[in-house]
């Protein structure tokens, strides 16, 4: 994918967005289909277990409490930030986003990697795109996530330090 | 014979006043929040969210995100239970791998 532009840009407009309407298109149905796991799923499903990590070692007690008290919350911001993220996107005269939005975009996209890398089974060392890996086209969306990802960051960092 | 240290003793209150602490409080090892290292989010990702939740500076954000990278773990904030489980439930909400633990135990 030869790319001019990078995605996010910050001007004295805004933050410029630069994505084509095929890659916002796939992006909504990634956000749609996380959506739609944490409406649906069953509590144990491992696809989801990056999303609800355990907060205490060897302290069932307290880690039961937590996510008792924890685990909708959760939910509940994720599926915020989707809904964020979703309606700017469907937007086909989108031009520019605010660093709220950003930001929204950056948790959505997050969790759509941390459930991608969980199928996958993303390893400590980078993975290169090798053609005869059966995981060849799903590692290839999740590295082009990863580059998104960076892009937002480095767009939201430049704020940080101009503020 | 002059001996100092007998008249200090002397001096010294017959009993000795407590400070009026909770011990049950004061006792009580601080909670600390770890972060640990995991192939999927990213060195910038983990650096970003350190900056935001906790208000580090760049330089400060990155060393811990190297220390996670690096060492495996590292302790992001500290403090009451109640403080903790917050700074927990607030990395979980942007996909880090956090856990909290009494400091010592």
């Amino acid at each position: 994918m030869a790319r001019v532009k990078p995605p996010f840009a910050v001007t004295k407009k805004g933050i410029v967005v630069n994505l084509g309407s095929d890659e916002r298109d796939l992006l909504r149905r990634l956000f749609g289909e996380v959506e739609e796991l944490l409406t649906s799923a069953s509590i144990g499903d491992p696809k989801l277990a990056r999303l609800f990590p355990p907060a205490y070692f060897n302290n069932d007690e307290a880690e039961t409490e937590y996510q008792r008290l924890m685990r909708d919350e959760l939910i509940a911001s994720r599926l915020s930030s989707i809904a964020t993220v979703d309606e700017f996107l469907a937007d086909d005269q989108l031009k520019t986003v605010t660093f709220a939005q950003l930001d929204a975009f950056c948790a959505a996209l997050n969790s759509v990697r941390l459930v991608l890398g969980t199928l996958l089974d993303v390893g400590d060392i980078d993975d290169y795109l090798d053609a005869d890996d059966p995981r060849h086209d799903e590692l290839a969306l999740y590295n082009f996530l990863s580059w998104l990802l960076d892009a937002a960051i480095t767009a939201i960092s430049h704020n940080h330090g101009a503020s | 014979m002059n001996t100092p240290g007998v008249t200090l003793v002397a001096a010294a209150p017959a009993t000795i006043e407590r400070p009026a602490v909770d011990e049950s409080i004061s006792l009580e090892h601080p909670w600390v929040v770890l972060v640990w290292n995991d192939p999927i989010n990213l060195m910038s990702y983990v650096t970003f969210v350190f900056q935001k939740l906790f208000g580090y500076s760049l330089e400060k954000a990155t060393e811990l995100m190297l220390d996670v990278h690096e060492k495996g773990k590292a302790v992001v904030s500290s403090g009451t239970k109640e403080k903790a489980e917050m700074d927990v439930y607030r990395l979980h909400e942007h996909g880090l791998w956090a856990t909290m633990q009494q400091d010592g135990v």
